[in-house]
């Protein structure tokens, strides 16, 4: 009992100090394999930062000139601020004329393929309910983790040539992703329920689906509805890059600008799909806030 | 003793009406804007039966040619999450309520990551090409800001919910803000925060097979150039590869999340 008072020192050497420098090996390797040298990284920031400032300016803002050094705009304010007002106005008709169009078809893309996905994951999500349907739920949880492991655009690749290059690819491309991903989550949610009320169904005689009716469906549907609306916010995001490969919606139009270095193109894609999507955002939460406070 | 039952209350008609036009609206303006329509699909299909029986027996004579290509994904993959990570920290330890030192701060930090998360990760991947040049670098790059959105929401979440005592305890002894978030506020999120990395991982695994559609490096190069010359065959050798490494990521990192928490 009198010994000295022994302190256990800090664990070391176990497997996640192990694990960790694993992973710190295997991150310096891949640095090297994508050629990120220390000098290339530096330049970066730099390359972004100006890159990014061609979106709100135009080039001539960048110049300066080589013989004094002095910036071009402080030697002739009123050109630089005539090639300001074209860039902006370059924005804002591009926007006006071509991307306001391409927004609402990714809109309306994801929409449909919310739809899609939400109709037929439904009877999914409480067929693959482990302790509902025991034995069915295990080949179609199976199903949607395979759905759910291809992403939406390689879909779309597939897509294509059945259906077409267009919207329609898309909206069916991000139609069965959504069946993958929402399938899912409704199974778990319709697993976590309360199994008392489907008890008490069966106890009065009841039938499976009555007290899939009258039992299970009242618990989940605030949950499976707030899922849905995730889901369509997501699917936004989605939809905006299916245009990559011909599926239609705005991506193509940023790719085309990008592309062709049309800066002020490209920025009117950003600002209005940032915008689009923040607002959606905002409303979709505002509604799940309130279907699952209830 | 006949007990008055109250009377049923009677479902909200007018909400589930205007629930169904709004519903129902969208619908048909979206059906009519993509352009859904059965005949077309139906008229479709001949072509499309043969591509599906040209794509079938996959061309495995082309995996060797992968590997190469499915590494740099990997790497391009392990690089966005470990940098994204390691940004996500602090932006999430800034923007959690209770721990974040000032309103402004908050503020700031809050819209900073909301604006983040809206952009769609090859949109990123698109910028980053432009920027920096083709290559696994402009989709290293892309992966780490999506990774710093997707890990600084969930993490700042999970920080609102923290015991607030300790943090109280340590500021109480004397200790300066930072000491604070060392000590007591950040060790008792550390397993949501690997779990969430985790998760990043798995998405990024998923994202970076398509980083290369824009020219951002990894097997979707190959993919591209597969699609653009109709060899199906190799398209379904990619994608079988692609759906075989997320399923087995998924499922290692599913365990891994399982035990963390």
């Amino acid at each position: 009992m009198s010994a000295a008072r022994h302190y256990p020192g800090r664990p070391r050497g176990g497997l996640a100090t192990w694990a960790s420098l694993a992973l710190g090996l295997a991150f310096l390797a891949s640095l090297w394999a994508v050629d990120a040298s220390p000098e290339r990284l530096i330049a970066v920031p730099g390359e972004v930062l100006i890159f990014l400032g061609r979106f709100f300016a135009p080039d001539m803002f960048f110049l300066s000139d080589p013989e004094t050094g002095a910036w071009m705009c402080s030697v002739d304010w009123p050109a630089c601020r005539a090639a300001l007002g074209a860039h902006w106005g370059g924005i804002l008709d591009y926007g006006r004329e071509s991307v306001v169009a391409g927004i609402l078809e990714s809109i309306q893309i994801a929409w449909i393929g919310t739809i899609i996905g939400a109709l037929l994951s439904l009877p999914l999500a409480f067929l693959g309910a482990g302790q509902l349907f025991p034995v069915l739920s295990r080949g179609i949880k199976a199903l949607s983790s395979t759905i759910r492991a291809v992403p939406e655009i390689l879909l779309a690749i597939y897509l294509i040539p059945i259906v077409g290059l267009g919207a329609t690819a898309g909206a069916l491309a991000i139609g069965l992703h959504s069946v993958g991903m929402l399938s899912k989550l409704g199974a778990e949610v319709v697993e976590s329920i309360d199994m008392g009320p489907v008890e008490a169904v069966e106890a009065a005689g009841g039938s499976r689906w009555a007290a899939i009716r009258y039992a299970v469906l009242p618990q989940v549907i605030p949950e499976i509805l707030a899922q849905w609306l995730f889901r369509f916010e997501l699917n936004l995001r989605a939809s905006a890059i299916l245009g990559v490969v011909g599926a239609g919606g705005v991506g193509a139009l940023l790719l085309n600008a990008l592309r062709y270095r049309q800066f002020d193109k490209a920025a009117a894609v950003l600002i209005l799909t940032v915008l689009a999507v923040l607002v959606i955002d905002m409303v979709s939460s505002a509604l799940r806030r309130r279907l699952t406070r209830a | 003793m006949s007990a008055a039952r109250p009377p049923k209350p009677s479902p909200p008609w007018a909400l589930y009406g205007v629930i169904l036009a709004v519903v129902g609206g969208m619908t048909l303006w979206s059906a009519f804007g993509v352009g859904l329509s059965a005949r077309e699909i139906v008229c479709n299909l001949g072509g499309g039966t043969r591509l599906l029986r040209e794509s079938w027996p996959p061309d495995f004579g082309f995996l060797p040619r992968l590997w190469g290509p499915f590494l740099e994904t990997l790497q391009i993959a392990l690089i966005g999450t470990v940098v994204g990570g390691i940004i996500a920290i602090p932006v999430a330890v800034l923007a959690a309520r209770p721990v974040s030192p000032n309103w402004i701060t908050w503020f700031l930090d809050r819209n900073f990551m909301n604006v983040l998360r809206t952009m769609p990760d090859l949109f990123w991947a698109m910028l980053f090409a432009a920027a920096v040049g083709f290559g696994p670098l402009a989709g290293a790059l892309a992966l780490s800001v999506f990774t710093v959105a997707v890990v600084s929401k969930l993490f700042s979440e999970s920080m609102e919910s923290i015991d607030l005592n300790l943090p109280e305890a340590v500021r109480a002894a004397g200790g300066s803000w930072v000491q604070m978030v060392r000590f007591s506020v950040l060790p008792q999120v550390w397993p949501h925060y690997a779990s969430y990395v985790m998760y990043a991982f798995e998405l990024n695994v998923r994202a970076s097979m398509v980083l290369g559609l824009v020219g951002a490096g990894g097997i979707g190069m190959i993919l591209n150039t597969q699609r653009a010359s109709f060899e199906y065959e190799r398209v379904t050798m990619i994608i079988l590869m692609v759906l075989v490494a997320v399923l087995v990521i998924e499922q290692i990192s599913i365990a891994i999340r399982r035990r963390l928490i």
